[in-house]
């Protein structure tokens, strides 16, 4: 009766979206903690770019040579805070700075010019105070050496000027300019494959992430909506309730969908913020991704979205097949976080790898997996490689038919009463 | 005449542990019936199998004519279960409860209305229906799953240790919630319970069960006269005796 499975569904719905504990644990944890983590993040990476704007430096200058006084001018022309020491030995001068604020000691010793107009090495040392363990001294630290290349640069640029009058120096630094084109999905790009790198980098990642995320939930979700039955002691009334046992099993996975999906997309919306506060101070790609040929098409996305339905499908009835053996809430969760193995395994190495370039033994391991293929759905998507998806749904759907047929199975029997894990040996 | 119950030769076995040993009784429409026995007597094991919720290694059990086993579904449109460690949804206040369990037995909001005002009257929680059931006490809610079981006017109502674990107000006025019911409703009533003064102030007929088996039945002054026994208690332990 639909009205029945809707009664189910509902109930399923109300009573878990309203438990604290699913609420707290799948919906406002992930809502809160990815933007309070991605905030941090971006918070001391600020605070780390706000130290190294304010690095103050000393020098010492033990040269009196005209490259020592223009390094000096290099630096002052870069607003860099500089303060010259009169020369001392280096241990009484690092002594003196430590009572300042000043990070950094660079001292130009005698010879500094001479060596090189001569055409040899100049030394320079560079010595940084640490005051503590952090990102933003370490930083402070190596603020010195952008100046310093600067110079450098200017340096070999005139001696190729001095060398080469009639050529641009420029061109005697970088003498070959490359100009990459990319063929991918049989259309020429006009981009480096560096470029493509962290495009395909954020799909490999972040589709089997979220792949990872919402099955893993699915699970845990489906796996407390049977075990509070039992711990709160209502499956036994539900069970004799004028519904057909398939209807009780069908809303389960209904309700659980639901709730899954709003955590799902709670994560999501999590994730985003903290994707965005952690990369805000980096440059965005000027790529269309619908002109690389990133952007899924119809058809693609809606063979992404079977696939994914028919494995949250499965997910949910292979949780609710073990944790139907629980008593309760907690021995549930314990029993089905193996599961989250099936999940998380194909999910990472496909995240690094492509799956023909695995050893034969762990590419029948992973074809054996059935969420191995909702990773491989989602890499063909992008590829419009629609036999694999088909065949990925295919191995899927025959997976989630068996599940289903064992979880019918269950509920038509009193084994949905009476299954109990025992951790004690049989003896 | 059709028996409301009628279970013959039913036996059970839960891997070796045998919990029924040819148990057989029948109950007339409108009977309260109730089965009494020590624990590990097979008294929960008979009411889950006559509430479709296992199933019997061998034997038959019929309610109003009906297969427990192969006619499953449409013995549960017509019985009430309130097993005897229940409970009901946490988060769902008394009222959506009652709603969602009516909403399986009637079609119209009507009636769906009707049998929520009506497990109104028997739990008496009145305003309290509306708080979430987590605020519930244990007496509250063994009320509201009595009236739970009851509002859908079932032609039998299977009752498992109905006051089981609560205080002697709570237990008082389920009695006479039970006690009304089946009078005014004409409703047959499966009991089982631990407690002789509810037996016999509910039950017209009883048996005493051991072993998963019966070893007396009778109404509850016929055994007290059988048995010389001043009272239910002094019968059960003269049967126990010697059996």
């Amino acid at each position: 009766m639909p009205n029945a499975l809707g009664n189910l569904i509902r109930k399923e719905a109300k009573d878990m979206l309203r438990d604290p504990k699913i609420l707290l644990s799948m919906i406002l944890m992930p809502l809160l903690m990815f933007p309070i983590m991605g905030a941090a993040i971006s918070l001391s990476t600020s605070t780390i770019k706000e130290a190294t704007r304010s690095v103050a430096m000393a020098i010492m200058k033990i040269d009196e040579g005209t490259i020592s006084n223009q390094l000096i001018s290099s630096f002052k022309a870069l607003n860099i805070s500089l303060i010259e020491v009169k020369p001392s030995p280096v241990e009484e001068a690092i002594q003196n700075l430590r009572q300042t604020n000043i990070t950094t000691l660079i001292i130009i010793p005698k010879g500094f010019t001479e060596n090189i107009t001569s055409g040899l090495k100049g030394e320079l040392r560079v010595y940084s105070i640490l005051r503590s363990i952090s990102l933003s001294e370490v930083a402070k630290a190596s603020v010195v050496n952008v100046p310093i290349s600067i110079y450098e640069r200017t340096l070999v640029r005139r001696a190729i000027a001095q060398a080469f009058p009639d050529r641009d120096p420029e061109n005697v630094l970088d003498p070959v300019d490359v100009k990459n084109f990319v063929i991918f999905k049989g259309k020429l790009l006009n981009v480096s494959p560096q470029l493509l790198q962290g495009i395909f980098m954020s799909q490999s990642f972040g589709f089997p992430m979220v792949i990872m995320l919402l099955l893993i939930s699915a699970m845990q979700i489906a796996a407390t909506s049977i075990s509070i039955e039992k711990e709160e002691k209502t499956l036994e009334t539900l069970l004799t309730l004028p519904v057909g046992r398939i209807s009780i099993l069908a809303g389960k996975l209904a309700g659980s969908t639901i709730v899954a999906a709003a955590g799902a997309a709670a994560s999501l919306i999590g994730i985003n913020f903290y994707v965005a506060s952690i990369f805000s101070f980096m440059p965005s790609t000027s790529i269309d991704l619908a002109e690389v040929g990133l952007q899924l098409s119809p058809l693609a996305y809606l063979l992404l979205g079977l696939t994914m339905f028919v494995a949250i499908i499965s997910a949910l009835a292979l949780a609710i097949c073990i944790a139907v053996y629980s008593e309760n809430v907690r021995e549930a969760q314990s029993l089905v976080s193996p599961l989250s193995l099936l999940v998380m395994l194909p999910s990472v190495i496909l995240m690094f790898a492509d799956i023909e370039a695995l050893p034969v033994f762990l590419q029948v391991v992973l074809y054996l997996i059935p969420y191995t293929h909702v990773v491989l759905a989602s890499k063909a998507a992008f590829m419009e490689n629609y036999a694999v998806m088909l065949r990925s749904i295919s191995y899927i759907t025959m997976f989630t038919i068996l599940i289903l047929y064992v979880a019918a199975r269950i509920f038509m029997t009193e084994k949905v009463v009476t299954a109990r894990f025992s951790w004690r040996r049989k003896r | 005449m059709e028996k409301a119950i009628e279970v013959i030769n039913l036996h059970k076995y839960f891997g070796k542990i045998k919990a029924l040993n040819g148990l057989s009784f029948t109950v007339d429409p409108g009977e309260i019936y109730g089965l009494i026995g020590p624990n590990g007597a097979g008294k929960t094991t008979a009411l889950r199998i006559l509430a479709t919720l296992i199933r019997p290694t061998s034997g038959s059990a019929r309610i109003f004519g009906l297969d427990v086993e192969r006619e499953a579904n449409k013995v549960r449109r017509i019985i009430g279960y309130l097993p005897e460690e229940a409970g009901a949804y946490r988060n769902l206040s008394g009222t959506e409860y009652l709603k969602f369990i009516a909403n399986f037995y009637f079609r119209n909001k009507r009636e769906i209305k009707e049998a929520v005002y009506e497990a109104e009257e028997i739990s008496g929680l009145g305003e309290r229906l509306r708080d979430k059931i987590k605020t519930y006490s244990k007496g509250m809610i063994r009320r509201l799953l009595i009236a739970r079981t009851l509002m859908i006017k079932p032609k039998l109502a299977i009752l498992d240790e109905p006051t089981s674990g609560i205080d002697i107000i709570h237990a008082y006025h389920i009695r006479r919630i039970i006690k009304n019911y089946a009078k005014n409703y004409k409703v047959t009533i499966l009991l089982s319970s631990h407690n002789m003064f509810e037996v016999e102030f509910l039950c017209t007929r009883i048996a005493f069960i051991n072993k998963g088996r019966i070893l007396v039945e009778g109404s509850p002054e016929e055994i007290k006269t059988r048995y010389e026994a001043r009272d239910l208690e002094e019968a059960f332990m003269e049967v126990a005796r010697s059996a």
